[in-house]
């Protein structure tokens, strides 16, 4: 007995033709010791003539039938074609069943019929290829069951109808907004832009700058998720910073501050600067601010470089 | 140059509604002087002239009276987007439950609506406004100033107001954008 408990054996009495040990001795002594419990057997493999009467080795299944083999393991114990259709019909539980014993039996059972029946072994190939197939897939992962379609499926009740005289005001109004006409954003010329003077202010005298205030600049927080900011926002900010007096970017920038908030304030100081809200100069090599509108944006102490 | 004249130059050159407060600052005058303008204008307006005064997404803006759309379509031949059902359910959805999650949508309708969202994002009449704060962060979907427009609203208020839509959900606790999660 294997652990299994199960064991198969042939019919047929032939002995096999390999010898002990070299594949599969357990079966081999099972096939031994059926031909021992089937005596009556004959030792030799049907001959042709027998297999012409087909009608009465047709199975249930209309096909020819597999050769006996016996399978008996705890949960069943039967031939190879009741097996069969006690799966197909969902009466055994094919996870009971071990099905390597069996493949190793049919395989016996090819040796040692010399390929003489190539219908009877067509038939067994044709059933357990059915067996090893079917529980393949109850050996599958399963995440979920299928869903019962007897059962009615609770859907979300559709609520849109509500909206009924809301889509019926829109459509009404879109008729109507389509008869009126408006200047189109593509039809004139480019906006007009009001040009802005950075007096003496050169592009390197913003850079140097930057630069400053960048190199005072202290670490960024270590956060997963910064807040973002809008340019708007920071404009807003600035506006309500500066003054009307002439002041440095680092003095200007809120303490303490990041590259980030560095960067910030600069660039929303230069959309300032373009939308004519914001005045910059250069006095004694570093360049200052100050809000627009102030009087005499130039009359600062050593204004240089008039006209750059 | 009175105040009416001057409004009037600017609505001519803009080609988006001028709020109160653009108009006020451009003209150096107050936001009451301006209202006073407007309503002169208005009035001139609507006794002369092919065009009149419009208030809507939160501006005031010119256009060609609607006696003259037949002749400016003839010469214009402007290409005509209408809105199917769908697309005009799932606006009005978002329009009074805004903002909300694509999910949110699907479940109002009982049925998929990505393409239609899509569709109306692709006409600026829909816009993504942040992210919920939920498993997945999914897109909040509003009503665009484009929308508005389309539809010669003012804002929100002008929708007539639904008895089934929870107060809630009304358009009076609309958050601000800037109450919303931007996106990362």
């Amino acid at each position: 007995m294997c652990p299994q408990e199960i064991y198969f054996c042939f019919h047929r009495g032939a002995v096999p033709k390999w010898p002990k040990g070299t594949v599969c001795k357990t079966v081999i002594q099972r096939f031994e010791s059926a031909r021992h419990l089937h005596p009556s057997y004959p030792s030799h493999m049907a001959p042709r003539h027998e297999l012409a009467d087909r009608k009465d080795r047709l199975s249930a299944l209309g096909v020819i039938a597999p050769p006996p083999i016996h399978v008996q393991s705890p949960k069943f114990d039967g031939s190879l074609a009741t097996l069969f259709s006690f799966v197909r019909d969902h009466k055994v539980d094919l996870l009971d069943i071990p099905l390597f014993p069996i493949c190793e039996a049919y395989f016996a059972y090819l040796m040692q019929s010399e390929l003489r029946d190539l219908d009877e072994a067509a038939a067994a190939l044709s059933a357990l290829a059915y067996l090893l197939e079917r529980k393949a897939w109850l050996l599958l992962p399963v995440p979920d069951p299928e869903p019962d379609f007897e059962e009615a499926m609770e859907l979300p009740e559709p609520t849109s109808h509500e909206y009924r005289v809301a889509i019926e005001a829109l459509q009404m109004w879109h008729e109507e907004r389509s008869q009126l006409f408006f200047r189109a954003p593509e039809a004139g010329p480019d906006p007009y832009e009001l040009p802005y003077t950075l007096a003496n202010v050169g592009v390197g005298d913003l850079a140097r700058a930057f630069e400053r205030v960048l190199r005072k600049a202290q670490p960024e927080p270590l956060t997963t998720v910064r807040p973002r900011k809008s340019l708007q926002e920071q404009m807003k900010l600035v506006l309500l910073t500066i003054t009307n007096e002439w002041t440095k970017l680092e003095d200007l920038i809120t303490q303490p501050y990041t590259r980030t908030d560095a960067v910030y304030w600069f660039l929303a100081l230069l959309e300032l600067i373009r939308l004519g809200q914001v005045n910059a100069r250069v006095s004694e090599d570093e360049v200052e601010f100050m809000r627009a509108g102030s009087p005499n944006p130039l009359s600062g102490r050593n204004a240089k470089r008039d006209g750059e | 140059m009175n105040a009416a004249d001057s409004v009037e130059a600017l609505l001519f050159v803009a080609d988006a509604p001028a709020t109160l407060e653009n108009l006020s600052q451009a003209l150096a005058l107050t936001v009451g002087q301006v209202e006073q303008a407007l309503e002169v204008l208005n009035e001139r307006l609507a006794q002369q002239g092919p065009l009149h005064l419009v208030k809507l997404a939160g501006g005031y803006q010119l256009a060609t009276k609607p006696e003259y759309g037949q002749v400016i379509a003839n010469f214009l031949k402007p290409q005509r987007q209408r809105l199917s059902r769908s697309l005009m359910e799932v606006l009005a959805i978002v329009a009074y439950r805004q903002p909300l999650t694509m999910a949110e949508i699907d479940q109002i309708r009982g049925v998929q609506s990505d393409y239609s969202v899509k569709a109306l994002l692709e006409r600026r009449l829909v816009q993504e406004l942040g992210r919920r704060h939920a498993p997945g962060r999914p897109l909040l979907y509003g009503t665009s100033q484009q929308f508005l427009h389309q539809f010669k609203l003012n804002d929100l208020s002008q929708l007539p107001e639904l008895e089934s839509v929870e107060p809630q959900n009304s358009l009076l606790s609309l958050p601000m954008e800037s109450e919303v999660q931007p996106e990362a």
